[in-house]
């Protein structure tokens, strides 16, 4: 009994010293987040404040669309809708295209991962910088994010001063994070001021004025912005707000979540366009409308994308993010695979004991573990449920439905207690493989009640 | 008032005496408790596995079984909890309605806030490490999630201070998964396995003894690893220390 | 259809319940004896330095003090003297490059997060604030708000091209979780209290 996420994590659990970093130190991201959020006593307040506003947004967001349209018209920029993620990476395209733009920098954007923009431009000849310095990272590495806010969380500091050293030129052995990330500045500097175009994701699109909001540390999305007149930004069409006073609530929570930082360093607002250029704004779809309709899925489009729930997990913590089977991993990552299409990401709900652990630090109080629960309600019926775990609930469900026959198997049970260790601890045996077996008491409760053994005992 | 007993199956098959502890102290604090002959399974099993259809029948049976009591009283938070927050919808699909999740109560939540005892005459001179078991918390409220931002409570806690003797701390990771979760312990064995390693870990790091805690089912995930790897630390469920002397 | 009406089309055909937009009061919020005080230890764990100025102290004296080694300083602000260029009056954005301390003004802070409002009225490039290596944030003292409700009260009210709450200095811990400044932007920052 095995899924693809399952046969990745016990692969990723073989380098024992990794996987343990790993795990205590998005534990100890988890406890920043902890600590930081107790020291703001209406916490809990700004929560529900959070998943009372997306549900507000959520459910009117064909108004507010307009709405921001219109204002963002009306400050001078030109917003495009993209139906999916390829009229998304043509609209991006042809501004680069009508431009003549060759060097081209991205802050990061998931919305830009989900839709493959890079591997798209760059086969059209177009010089593509990823300018977070785990992104670029990553770019250098040719490999995808495994976090949605720490995307190199699973890279050691060693392989960044190799391929630092092989593609900025730094010092042999050198991995000092300080020395590689100055080392980083200096080169994406060259970027940020030669590059003829900038795009940015986007953290919140507030309706009422037309602002984009772009929340980073590092300052790299606001570098990238600054020389280029050309800009674009793109954002998943729930990321609307309905206001500046709603960014109150937003701002508050999600670097708290996310870092357990009281805000990120920079929080941008871009209104109107740079002196003499133009400012794109993207609205894509994607598939995200369609969920709207899912009554016990549409609360997914409350997500922040702080990345709290990939802390918290203890399964994403032990199986790192490349052991899910789509881009975003983590509980919400599960959940947004099986929204988007369940037959081809069936493989990443076995990566839950339901502990709920998500949905409780969700700064948006979505109902993570629970729906995947309910994802798991749904495979049987899209032919994905496991063939093993099905013929187990079958035989579990004949036994349990015949209260005899349940009494016999528990009168049998014992005898597992005296089989021989090769029978009971084999390859075919998973629980075996690290766990002793629980052995079965020589009396069952039921067995022990009919022979008055326990109401014996008591003196009334 | 009448008490039924529920006793969720891996209690009446492994554990027993958790079953007869149960039965012990509640009876011990002058209840009238029964116990609904040839129980087997709430359904949970199955469910969390993503077949919550074949829980149907079990959770007819059940609400059948419990129809004349005033209250259901288990010692399992899991399994009550699956009957609290699943068995309702499961029992509407076919048009029934659930009176099980009303009145079902985790047998330390019923002590805790129904019997309110101002003292048990337990002793237990140990030093025992709490283990607050995901759906204890996190549905039923035992203790306050550690995610939250809100004062720390913990009934187990507050009933384990009745009990002479004892020495009460809970681990670092207070309220982490052990990784049992029914089938995801065998599905996702690795990671399962890892998680149960690193709970007892963290609960041997307290200096405990024992480790205890309202779910047999994750005390039975945890013994698991602690046999495999003979770490010095054994389970008990947190209804045997409050039984104790009885 | 054009893709806008369709996606708009989707929208109204898939959404079901409609909730209501909430009220945004919070009740009884984190609030500070002082909020001067507050954004100064703030400030301090974001990683900046906050320096509130005393009666009769010089602006220029204190930028001094802080950056003695800056060749380079630019400001479009009148009034900063110790300022070595005007940085409106470059050739092109790129000149920027190689500031060592940019002097702008903020419009106002926030106590809980010591971020600071800077919103580009004066400078022609926002490149200012972003690409010397030290940023020097003048703010009034009696515009420190509590926290982020009070902050977009504010901006509810006021225009801008483009602004920023900029809290402390540019900052990564992209590599092994390891906090490093100086990812792209300042590396350091400074907020004196005017």
């Amino acid at each position: 009994m095995s899924t693809k996420h399952s046969k990745a994590a016990e692969k990723f659990l073989k380098n024992k010293a990794q996987a343990q970093w790993h795990n205590e130190t998005l534990w100890m991201v988890r406890e920043k987040r902890d600590k930081i959020s107790k020291e703001v006593p209406e916490w809990e307040q700004l929560r529900h404040k959070s998943q009372d506003i997306k549900r507000y947004t959520n459910s009117h967001l064909a108004e507010l669309l307009v709405q921001f349209e219109e204002n963002a018209t009306k400050n001078g920029a030109i917003v495009h809708w993209a139906k999916d993620d390829e009229e998304y990476r043509e609209i991006v395209y042809k501004i680069l295209k009508n431009h003549k733009v060759e060097r081209f920098i991205k802050s990061k954007s998931m919305l830009s991962e989900e839709c493959g923009l890079n591997p798209f431009l760059i086969e059209k000849g177009i010089d593509v910088v990823e300018s977070d310095l785990g992104e670029r990272i990553l770019q250098f590495m040719d490999l995808p994010p495994s976090h949605i806010v720490l995307p190199a969380i699973h890279i050691k500091r060693e392989q960044v001063g190799e391929v630092f050293e092989e593609k900025l030129g730094t010092e042999k052995g050198n991995s000092d994070p300080t020395y590689l990330t100055h080392a980083a500045r200096k080169s994406l500097r060259d970027n940020f001021l030669h590059a003829q175009a900038a795009m940015t994701g986007c953290n919140f699109a507030v309706a009422s004025t037309g602002d984009v909001v772009v929340c980073t540390n590092e300052g790299n999305a606001d570098m990238g912005t600054s020389c280029p007149t050309l800009n674009i930004a793109a954002l998943g069409l729930e990321k609307i707000v309905p206001n500046l006073e709603s960014l109150g609530v937003f701002t508050r929570l999600l670097a708290r979540s996310a870092t357990g930082q009281p805000i990120t360093t920079y929080t941008s607002h871009y209104r109107n366009p740079r002196q003499g250029g133009e400012y794109h704004i993207i609205i894509v779809d994607n598939g995200r409308s369609e969920l709207l309709a899912d009554a016990d899925h549409v609360d997914l489009l409350n997500c922040l994308r702080c990345g709290a729930c990939m802390n918290t997990c203890p399964v994403y913590r032990r199986s790192g993010g490349y052991s899910y089977t789509y881009f975003i991993p983590g509980p919400i990552g599960v959940n947004l695979s099986m929204a988007k299409d369940p037959r081809k990401y069936s493989d990443n709900v076995s990566a839950c004991s339901l502990c709920l652990s998500c949905s409780q630090v969700c700064p948006s109080r979505i109902d993570l573990g629970e729906q995947i629960y309910k994802w798991r309600q749904k495979l049987d019926s899209v032919g994905k449920a496991s063939k093993e775990k099905k013929v187990i609930s079958g035989g579990l469900k004949f036994v349990i439905e015949r209260p005899k026959l349940f009494n016999f198997a528990l009168k049998c049970a014992p005898i597992v207690n005296v089989t021989p260790r090769f029978m009971k601890y084999n390859g075919l045996n998973d629980w075996g493989k690290g766990r002793e077996l629980p052995e079965f008491a020589k009396e069952s409760f039921n067995t022990m009640w009919k022979k008055n053994k326990i109401q014996g005992e008591v003196k009334r | 008032m009448k008490i039924g007993l529920f006793i969720p199956c891996y209690v009446n098959a492994i554990y027993p005496n958790v079953g007869v502890a149960s039965y012990k102290l509640l009876t011990s604090l002058g209840l009238d408790v029964d116990y609904p002959l040839d129980q087997t399974c709430c359904g949970q099993p199955m469910a969390n596995a993503g077949f919550e259809g074949e829980a149907l029948k079990v959770a007819e049976r059940f609400d059948q079984q419990f129809a004349k009591y005033d209250y259901v009283v288990g010692p399992s938070a899991s399994c009550v909890s699956f009957v609290k927050e699943n068995h309702p919808h499961i029992l509407e699909k076919e048009g029934h309605e659930c009176h099980s999740a009303k009145k079902i109560y985790d047998i330390c939540d019923f002590i805790h806030d129904v019997v309110k005892p101002k003292s048990l005459p337990a002793k237990f001179p140990h030093k025992v490490s709490i283990h607050n078991s995901c759906h204890g918390v996190r549905e039923l409220g035992l203790s306050t999630a550690s995610e939250l931002n809100m004062p720390y409570k913990n009934k187990l806690r507050d009933l384990l201070e009745l009990v002479g003797d004892i020495e009460i701390v809970e681990p670092k990771h207070i309220d982490e998964c052990c990784g049992f979760g029914g089938m995801f312990a065998i599905e996702e064995e690795a990671v399962s396995t890892q998680m149960g390693i690193d709970k007892v870990k963290d609960h041997m790091s307290t200096g405990a003894t024992y480790i205890t805690g309202p779910d047999s089912s994750c005390l039975m995930h945890m013994q698991g690893v602690i046999k495999r790897d003979k770490f010095p630390i054994q389970i008990i469920h947190i209804v045997e220390i409050l039984a104790s002397g009885l | 259809m054009s893709s806008r009406e369709s996606i708009l089309e989707s929208i109204k055909k898939h959404t079901k319940a409609k909730h209501e937009m909430p009220s945004l009061e919070i009740i009884n919020p984190l609030t500070y004896a002082d909020n001067i005080q507050a954004f100064c230890d703030m400030e301090k764990i974001v990683g900046g330095t906050a320096h509130v100025l005393k009666q009769g102290e010089d602006i220029d004296q204190v930028i001094k003090t802080y950056f003695p080694d800056a060749k380079r300083i630019g400001s479009v602000l009148p009034f900063i003297k110790c300022a070595t260029y005007n940085p409106n009056e470059v050739e092109k954005v790129q000149d920027l490059n190689g500031t060592d301390v940019a002097v702008v003004q903020g419009k106002i802070g926030v106590a809980e997060n010591a971020a600071v409002w800077v919103s580009q009225e004066l400078e022609t490039y926002k490149a200012i604030y972003f690409i010397a290596e030290a940023l020097v944030v003048l703010v009034d003292r009696n515009e420190i708000k509590t926290n982020m409700h009070e902050a977009y009260a504010w901006l509810e009210k006021h225009d801008y091209k483009f602004g920023a709450f900029i809290s402390g200095p540019s900052k990564t811990a992209d590599i092994e979780q390891a906090l490093v400044f100086g990812a792209h932007g300042a590396r350091q920052v400074l907020v004196i209290l005017t």
